[in-house]
Formats: structure tokens, C-alpha cells, sequence
């Protein structure tokens, strides 16, 4: 797996510089190919440096962040893009969902926690690819097998080993695959689907967070909402809720 | 008629009574309304009393019946020039121009005083009993004629600058005193012209003048200032200190970081939330953010939380913990130096759930517990505060009672090993129980 290239693109130079300085991109295999400070520049830094993820303030000079996507798609459709904003608007946050970005961060931006979100790219990235493959690929990739697998198991009990057994494979070969082709590591991996997965049930259905919960792959819903929260910044009902009272 | 009149003099007395313990006369407005119940009620005074005499001649000298009949007309022109000079501030006051037309009323004023002062007084005598008419009697509907046409000059002006409150009670007092004006003048026995004053007065007082009117309007006013002070843009507030956040970790300060991080998060949430009702986890969201800095500052304070996981989904009304918590630290551990522990729990109780902000303190001053508990018992005769120590509470207790309900609240319990521990009685929506 090649390192991801990083644009940056706030106003103001002490944020760009806190995101380029207090992250660690190395361990994440990501690296900050260039910078920008409106609009406009960005469309020309994505332009020149065709960058893989772009990390972009909504409320920028110029061209807003939205308008910034719209643009870009035209000529870089596969660009993707982490929203970073001040304004926890929903409004704001549902239209950008619509221009299909990968994600939607608020400030203040916790570094530490930062890192969940660049696994949850290189998973959606991982996933995209993969969707597009298996109309072409003729053998299977072991770490598609794995992954499929995971989908369809997710409500279950999951672990190294027993992915070990399922696919007579070891478990630390199984652990490496994840870090070699995905780019994040199998925990995160498995947190990522079950927490999209939970996503999708509050939006989607009207069951309760406990049955959500267990759909999920946890059986204590009270770590299930410690989890979601930690993923997603709010609980499970207040994500429901603010879904709901927006739409 | 004689009956209509004590009737009116009552009402006029009773509307005076109510105007006057208020005591709003700060402004030339409210000063130039005080000075019109008083002066309708001497009007009714004589109007009454030339009502007799008019009707008495034999009973009455002369001299007497005339007398009371010039006083009679003399404080209507009044009457009716305070109208004027009323609905003249009140346009300047909205439109902000000068007051043009004074001169010639108060010109107006003179003369027909004079004239209600010094015309002969002559009076018509018809079985359906008797009036005073003739150059005298005129002097009034000439009086009201000539203020009314001001006031329309004004109006016809200066309308669009006037609020709907504003129109509805100028217009209404116009209309009823066109027409009682007009009615008098085609049937001079009917003797309304005191109906009409005090039914002018009345609209005046009931849409603009009235006390509660008044007071809410101030409160109002009081409590957007406040907002507006709390509002400087917050974006601006939070996203500047979210960028002195990252500069002092970028300086390697994490500590100092991780402070505004707390600060930011407060500001943030506590911005964000309009609602009346929210849930507990957002109430506590907003507690913690606030708490983190506390024990930030005060190292030996210590919180510690035991919340019914079951009970975060609940709504409770908007911004009632962090006043409780803030109050048990200013008057409970601030007097032990923050030294010790704030326990904050959340439990279902058989009435719905209870919120316990329980304290390590030093407990109530002597006295303290019983004035406390007798402000939260009478909360409803307390006006909301904006200002002073108990505001806090106050508030709370009376958002929970207007929001829960009267069976629910706060109150204060004394601790056996010290401190003080207060009580939030919540109901519990069907979805938690």
C-alpha cells in the first residue's frame, strides 16, 4: 500500500500548520504533499499535485469548501475529502454527504483522535477499489475473501483466530494483510464496518439501540455507545435524533 | 344618566389606582399619561355634577349652575388636549422628528380655556330634559375638532413609523371619540361626552399603558441585552481560542492545549443548544466540559459521576446542572479551598428520576438552609432574576416547574458528614421507563 498524498486547505496558516505538525502522518502512510489557503488555490494545488485525500475547511475565501468538490470532481473524481468545520450545522454537513466526501470532521480537531478518521478512509478507499475489481479480477484476492467474510459475520464474535481457522491461514499473516492492503489494522478494520453498520441501522430502522447494538457485533450496549461515541463525537440516539430533526 | 357616570368615575378611579402604584413615569410618555386619569376624574367630577344641576334649575342659583358648567367644558378641552399631547410624543418617539404642532395647541389651549372661562353659558330647556348649549357648549366640540384634526395631520404622516400595538390603540381612541362626538352633537340630551373620554383613556391604557405591558416590555428588552452580550458572535470566540489551541500545542504546550480544548468544547455546546428540553447526555456533555476546567484550575477538586446509562436518552430541561455544580462550589468548597469532591448522580426513582449534585463543603451558614429552602418554595412570587447570588437556582426551580410540572423541582438536603447535596425531582418520559 503506497502512502496516501494530503492536501491541506484552511485560511488561516496556524491551523494548516497544527494539522501538518501534530499529526502523525507516517504512521498513518500518509504524507502532506502541499498546502492552500483559498478556494481557488486548492482547485490549482489539486490540479498539479492530483492528490489523494484533501483536508479542507468549509468556510474558506474565495470558493467554499462545497464549491471546492463540486469543481474537482469534474477532472478528479476519485479525489476524496475530509470537511473540517467550525459551523456543526447539519445543513452544511448533509450537503456535503450529498457530493459523496468521504468525511465530515468538526472543530476542534483532536489529533490523537484524528487518526480513526484517515482509517476510516483507507477502509471506504479500500472498499471502493475493491467493488470495482471484482467485476475484472478472475482469482480472488485472499484479503477480499476476509473481508466479505467479516461483512457477513459482523453480528458475531470476530477474532484473529478465528478468521485463522475460517480461511486456514495464520493469524498474524491474516494481521499483516489488513496492514499491507488496507492500511489499517485489523481492529480498526473490524470497528469501522460494525460502526457504518450501526450508522446505517439508526438511520435506516426504528429498532432500538440495544437490538442495534447486538445487530452490530456488541453485545454490551454500553460499550457499543462508548465506541460510537468516541467514533462519531455524539451518542448513538443523539445520532439518530439529529438526523431525524434535520431532515 | 347620573348612574352612568359613577359608573365611569369608578372604572376611571379604579384604572388611576392600578397606573399609579405601578409608578411608571420616567419618560415623557408615561409622565404625560399620569396627568390623565387624574384630570378625567375631576372632568367626571364636574360632569356629574352639572348633570343635577343642569336638570335643577330651581334647586341651584344661577351662578352656580354656570360655574360648574365652565369648569365642565374648561377640563374637556384639557382632557382632550392631554390626548393630543400623548399621541404627539408617542408618533415623535417612533418617528423620531421633532414635535411641530405644540405651539399651535398649546396657542389653542389658551383661548379655549378663555373662552370656557368667559363665554355666556346658555342652556336649551326640552321635555327630554335640559342641556347647555349655544357659543359656550361649542367651545368643546370646536376644542375636540381642532385635536383631533392635529392628531390626523400627525398620523397621516407619520403612520408607517407607528407599530400595530401603537395603531390599533390610537386608532380605536380616535374612532370612539369621532363618533361620541358626533352622536352628542345630533342628540345634545344624550350627555356621553364623559363615556367617550373615559373610553379613550381606557384603549390608551389597555393596548400601551398598562403595567404588565410595561413590564414585560422591560424584561424583554433586559433579557436580548443579555443575549445579545452572551452572543458576540461565538464563532469568532471559539474558533480564536481554537487556533490559540493549536499554537500553544505547536509551542509543545499540551497541557495548555488540552485546556482550551475543554474551554473550546464549553463554549461550543454551550452555544449550540436552543432548545427548552434536551437530553441528559448533552447536559452532561456540557457539565464535564465545565467540570474538566474546574479541576483543572483546583487541583485538589475532584468530581467523580454515577449515571444510570439507562437515563441518557432523557430529556431534561436546557442548562439546570452546570448553575446547581457552579453554586456547590462557590458557596460550598470555595470556602475550603476546593478541596473536595463533587459527586454528581442520575437514578430512577418511582416519581421519574432524580439528578444529586451532592457536595463536600462546608454546608449552610446558620439560617442559610431555611431562607433557601423558603425562596425555592415561593419561586412563583419571585420575578425571574437577572441579576444577584441566588440566580442560579432561582432560575433552575422555576424553569423545572414551568417545564415538569409543579410535583417536580429542586431542594436542598444537609449531608450527615458534611456538605451540602441538592435534589433535581425530573419526570421520566415513557420511551426510559
Amino acid at each position: 500500500m503506497r502512502k496516501l498524498r494530503v492536501l491541506l486547505v484552511d485560511d488561516e496558516i496556524i491551523i494548516r500548520e497544527g494539522f501538518k505538525r501534530l499529526f502523525d502522518w507516517d504512521a498513518h502512510d500518509c504524507e502532506v504533499a502541499g498546502e492552500a489557503a483559498d478556494g481557488m488555490e486548492a482547485l490549482s494545488r489539486i490540479d498539479m499535485l492530483d492528490p489523494d485525500l484533501v483536508i479542507m475547511d468549509i468556510n474558506i475565501p474565495i470558493l467554499n469548501g462545497l464549491k471546492v468538490i463540486q469543481l474537482s470532481r469534474i477532472k478528479h473524481p476519485d479525489t476524496a475529502f475530509i470537511i473540517v468545520s467550525g459551523y456543526d450545522d447539519f445543513s452544511y454537513c448533509r450537503e456535503a454527504l450529498r457530493l459523496q466526501i468521504t468525511d465530515y470532521i468538526l472543530k476542534p480537531v483532536n489529533y490523537e483522535e484524528f487518526g480513526a478518521c484517515i482509517d476510516r478512509l483507507k477502509i471506504s478507499l479500500f472498499q471502493r477499489s475493491r467493488s470495482r475489481e471484482s467485476a475484472s479480477a478472475e482469482e480472488e484476492r485472499p484479503i477480499v475473501g476476509i473481508t466479505r467474510y467479516l461483512q457477513e459475520h459482523l453480528a458475531e464474535d470476530i477474532s484473529l483466530s478465528i478468521l485463522a481457522e475460517e480461511f486456514h491461514l495464520s493469524g498474524q499473516y491474516i494481521s499483516q494483510l489488513f496492514k499491507s492492503e488496507i492500511g489499517v489494522n485489523f481492529l480498526s478494520y473490524l470497528t469501522g464496518i460494525r460502526m457504518e453498520k450501526a450508522k446505517q441501522l439508526l438511520l435506516a430502522t426504528a429498532l432500538p439501540i440495544a437490538e442495534i447494538s447486538a445487530q452490530s457485533g456488541y453485545g454490551d450496549y454500553r460499550v457499543f455507545t462508548k465506541v460510537f461515541k468516541k467514533s462519531e463525537g455524539v451518542t448513538p440516539s443523539q445520532y439518530r435524533r439529529d438526523f431525524l430533526e434535520n431532515a | 344618566m347620573l348612574r352612568m357616570e359613577i359608573a365611569l368615575f369608578l372604572v376611571m378611579a379604579f384604572v388611576a389606582a392600578i397606573y399609579y402604584s405601578a409608578g411608571w413615569r420616567h419618560t415623557p410618555l408615561h409622565r404625560t399619561f399620569a396627568v390623565l386619569p387624574g384630570t378625567v376624574l375631576v372632568h367626571l367630577l364636574f360632569d356629574a355634577a352639572t348633570l343635577y344641576t343642569v336638570n335643577h334649575p330651581d334647586a341651584v342659583p344661577r351662578f352656580w349652575n354656570d360655574t360648574l358648567h365652565r369648569l365642565f367644558i374648561g377640563t374637556m378641552v384639557l382632557v382632550v388636549y392631554l390626548f393630543y399631547q400623548y399621541i404627539a410624543i408617542l408618533v415623535s418617539e417612533a418617528s423620531g422628528q421633532p414635535r411641530r404642532l405644540d405651539r399651535a395647541a398649546r396657542a389653542f389651549l389658551v383661548l379655549a380655556e378663555l373662552g370656557a372661562l368667559l363665554l355666556p353659558v346658555h342652556y336649551a330647556v326640552t321635555p327630554q330634559g335640559n342641556y347647555s348649549d349655544g357659543i359656550h357648549a361649542n367651545v368643546c366640540y370646536v376644542s375636540v375638532g381642532f385635536y383631533l384634526l392635529l392628531c390626523v395631520l400627525l398620523l397621516w404622516k407619520y403612520w408607517r413609523q407607528l407599530d400595530r400595538r401603537q395603531r390599533s390603540a390610537i386608532g380605536a381612541a380616535m374612532l370612539i371619540e369621532l363618533s361620541v362626538c358626533a352622536l352628542q352633537g345630533f342628540h345634545p340630551t344624550w350627555l356621553i361626552s364623559g363615556m367617550g373620554i373615559s373610553l379613550m383613556t381606557l384603549s390608551f391604557y389597555l393596548t400601551l399603558e398598562n403595567p404588565e405591558i410595561l413590564r414585560s416590555e422591560l424584561v424583554e428588552q433586559k433579557m436580548s441585552m443579555l443575549y445579545l452580550k452572551s452572543q458576540v458572535n461565538p464563532h469568532f470566540l471559539y474558533n480564536t481560542l481554537d487556533t490559540i489551541r493549536i499554537q500553544a500545542q505547536l509551542n509543545g504546550d499540551k497541557q495548555v492545549a488540552d485546556l482550551l480544548m475543554r474551554l473550546v468544547d464549553f463554549f461550543r455546546l454551550s452555544v449550540k443548544v436552543d432548545r427548552p428540553m434536551v437530553t441528559l447526555d448533552d447536559e452532561l456533555e456540557l457539565l464535564e466540559a465545565y467540570m474538566d476546567l474546574m479541576c483543572c484550575r483546583y487541583p485538589e477538586l475532584h468530581c467523580a459521576y454515577d449515571i444510570d446509562p439507562d437515563l441518557g436518552g432523557a430529556q431534561v430541561p436546557n442548562f439546570i446542572l452546570q448553575p446547581i455544580v457552579e453554586n456547590s462550589l462557590l458557596h460550598g468548597l470555595r470556602n475550603k479551598g476546593y478541596r473536595g469532591e463533587v459527586t454528581i448522580s442520575a437514578q430512577k426513582v418511582p416519581q421519574g428520576m432524580e439528578i444529586a449534585v451532592r457536595d463536600s463543603g462546608s454546608g449552610f451558614a446558620p439560617g442559610k438552609k431555611a431562607a433557601i429552602d423558603e425562596m425555592l418554595r415561593s419561586h412563583a412570587r419571585q420575578a425571574p432574576k437577572l441579576t444577584g447570588s441566588s440566580i442560579g437556582i432561582l432560575n433552575v426551580q422555576k424553569r423545572v416547574k414551568l417545564l415538569c410540572g409543579r410535583d417536580y423541582g429542586l431542594s436542598y438536603t444537609e449531608n450527615e458528614t458534611g456538605g451540602v447535596t441538592a435534589h433535581i425531582l425530573l419526570p421520566l418520559g415513557k420511551e426510559n421507563t
